[in-house]
């Protein structure tokens, strides 16, 4: 599992100090680093590699798709209105819940748990974070927001199937404390942890490797656009404890949550027909 | 023979999945302290019914009642106490015998402990031996004594002799046979061999395609049935 939203373009933005080293390249560069582009395809060719399609339309859709939310971002940061600001943070939690409820095959109709989970988790973490650290401003709130959106979709998306994948294959031993008189919490109780812990393993890797494997991304973003590299850094320790308070929220929320659908009052496992 | 009052009541059960009824419309009293043996063809919803039972699935239709009381006015922790269910292949937690017992019951003393793997027949001396290193059939004695850990009424035993080596059947057979007796148990057991419901002794149920054909001594049921389908059974045509 990557960490591909930490290293999001969009981070630069965090980056506001106006220093002389600052790099803001313009629609020529851009065009220039196309050769890369053309170069790739061209070796691809050569080798016969079935890709050139593939690469000729993601070159173009990222082009097309991130100059669009450039420009989104800017309208937006301008008006920087707290409704605008809710609303699109709650769009990014419905188009994250129903991308990853695609992702979890093993328990059907997941998409109210997602975002349930993924909006309290969030909703959370924004809140201190606003309130401690981060001013409520659009260009800050809105590409951290869409960080922690990311990772809590991922962890709650994990934890989810584990769970689902467990208690399908765990089915004997839940159903052997059950019927040793065992309530369904405690039956579940092993199950529960390593779900919700598999939801945090990416975050936790991630801390323990951070700085030694590869610079994050919204250090780098923040390098590149000319900050201090001490600035840049507390800004990335402070983006890490962030994620791994909304990880572990959004865990815990979503496991909470879907484990009540696979039993009755009566404490019965029910039967999931995937 | 005097009038008893049923221990355990099954009142026009039945259940049904996806519109097809596994189980129908079932009724039979369980005396207290005495042995059954259900026995029928594979598919024929033995399972079902012991699962029902002990209520691990809900009835379409009908009641169980326990000591005349319904099974869903029980809680389901204390009703499930009660009536103890060893499965068709037990799950023993990977951790030592006495972990398992203690799961069970957490109030058990190491003595009482001890006291059911003698009834089990298992050296008291080994208590603490890890599980995983346990033989097939050490691990359903542990299965039978963790299922007694919860002091039951009733025991529902579903094939418990189906996973073992033919070696070993008769000595886990002999096993229950004396659990039986020591503790004065209500046992229904599941087979789907009618000698080993022979050996067991008691009375016997036999049931085809979810519904009970026969009823009687295990002798009458398997050896002098009075229905086709019963008939059918005992010329192994069913089986
Ligand atoms: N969870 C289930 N879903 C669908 N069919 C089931 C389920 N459990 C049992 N059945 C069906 O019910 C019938 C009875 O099964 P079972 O009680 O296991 O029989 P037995 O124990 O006598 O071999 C079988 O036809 C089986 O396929
Ligand atoms: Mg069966």
């Amino acid at each position: 599992m990557s960490y591909s939203v930490l290293s999001t373009p969009l981070l630069s933005i965090l980056a506001t100090t106006t220093s002389d080293k600052m790099v803001s390249p313009n629609l020529t560069q851009v065009g220039y680093s196309a050769l890369l582009v053309l170069i790739s395809i061209a070796i691809s060719r050569f080798w016969k590699l079935p890709v050139a399609k593939d690469m000729a339309i993601g070159s173009v859709r990222t082009f097309a798709q991130l100059v669009a939310v450039g420009y989104a971002l800017k309208i937006i940061f301008d008006i920087d209105s707290a409704w605008l600001i809710a609303l699109v943070l709650i769009i990014m939690t419905l188009v994250g819940a129903h991308a990853a409820s695609g992702s979890v095959r093993e328990i059907r109709k997941s998409f109210p748990i997602l975002f349930l989970a993924m909006s309290i988790g969030s909703l959370i973490t924004i809140g201190l974070m606003s309130l401690l650290v981060i001013p409520f401003q659009a260009s800050y709130i809105i590409p951290l927001g869409g960080m922690i959106i990311s990772n809590s979709m991922n962890a709650a998306a994990l934890s989810l199937t584990r769970l689902g994948a467990d208690l399908s294959q765990q089915k004997l031993a839940v159903e052997s404390a059950l019927a040793l008189g065992k309530t369904w919490q405690v039956a579940t109780r092993s199950i529960v942890r390593e779900s919700a812990r598999t939801g945090m393993i990416s975050i936790l890797n991630f801390m323990k490797t951070v700085g030694i494997v590869a610079l994050p991304g919204a250090m780098t973003g923040m390098i590149l656009a000319g900050a201090e590299p001490l600035d840049a850094v507390y800004l990335q320790i402070i983006v890490a404890y962030m994620l791994l308070m909304a990880v572990t929220l959004t865990s815990i929320i979503a496991v909470a949550i879907a484990i009540r659908r696979f039993f009755t009052s009566y404490h019965q496992l029910i039967e999931t027909d995937n | 023979m005097s009038e008893q009052a049923p221990l355990l009541s099954l009142n026009s059960l039945s259940r049904e999945i996806k519109k097809r009824k596994i189980l129908d419309n079932i009724s039979f009293d369980f005396l207290a302290g005495k042995t059954y043996t259900i026995i029928g063809p594979s598919g024929a919803g033995k399972s079902s019914l012991l699962r029902l039972i002990n209520r691990l699935d809900e009835p379409t239709d009908g009641t169980v009642l326990l000591n005349g009381k319904p099974a869903r006015e029980y809680k389901p922790e204390h009703l499930r106490c009660q009536i103890g269910f060893l499965f068709q292949t037990p799950h023993l937690f990977e951790k030592t015998i006495s972990d398992n017992l203690l799961f069970a019951n957490r109030s058990l003393s190491i003595d009482e402990q001890k006291h059911l793997l003698e009834i089990v027949q298992i050296n008291a001396s080994r208590l603490h031996e890890p599980v995983p290193k346990l033989s097939v059939g050490e691990k359903q004695r542990v299965a039978l004594a963790r299922l007694l850990a919860t002091k039951p009424l009733v025991a529902l035993l579903d094939e418990p002799t189906s996973a073992l080596d033919p070696s070993i059947t008769e000595a886990i057979e002999q096993t229950i046979k004396e659990i039986i007796n020591l503790t004065n148990l209500t046992v229904i057991m599941v087979t789907h061999n009618p000698d080993q419901a022979l050996r067991m002794g008691g009375e016997s149920l036999l049931l085809v395609d979810g519904k009970l054909i026969e009823t009687g001594h295990v002798e009458h049921v398997i050896n002098n049935p009075s229905t086709q389908l019963g008939r059918q059974y005992r010329s192994r045509d069913l089986l």
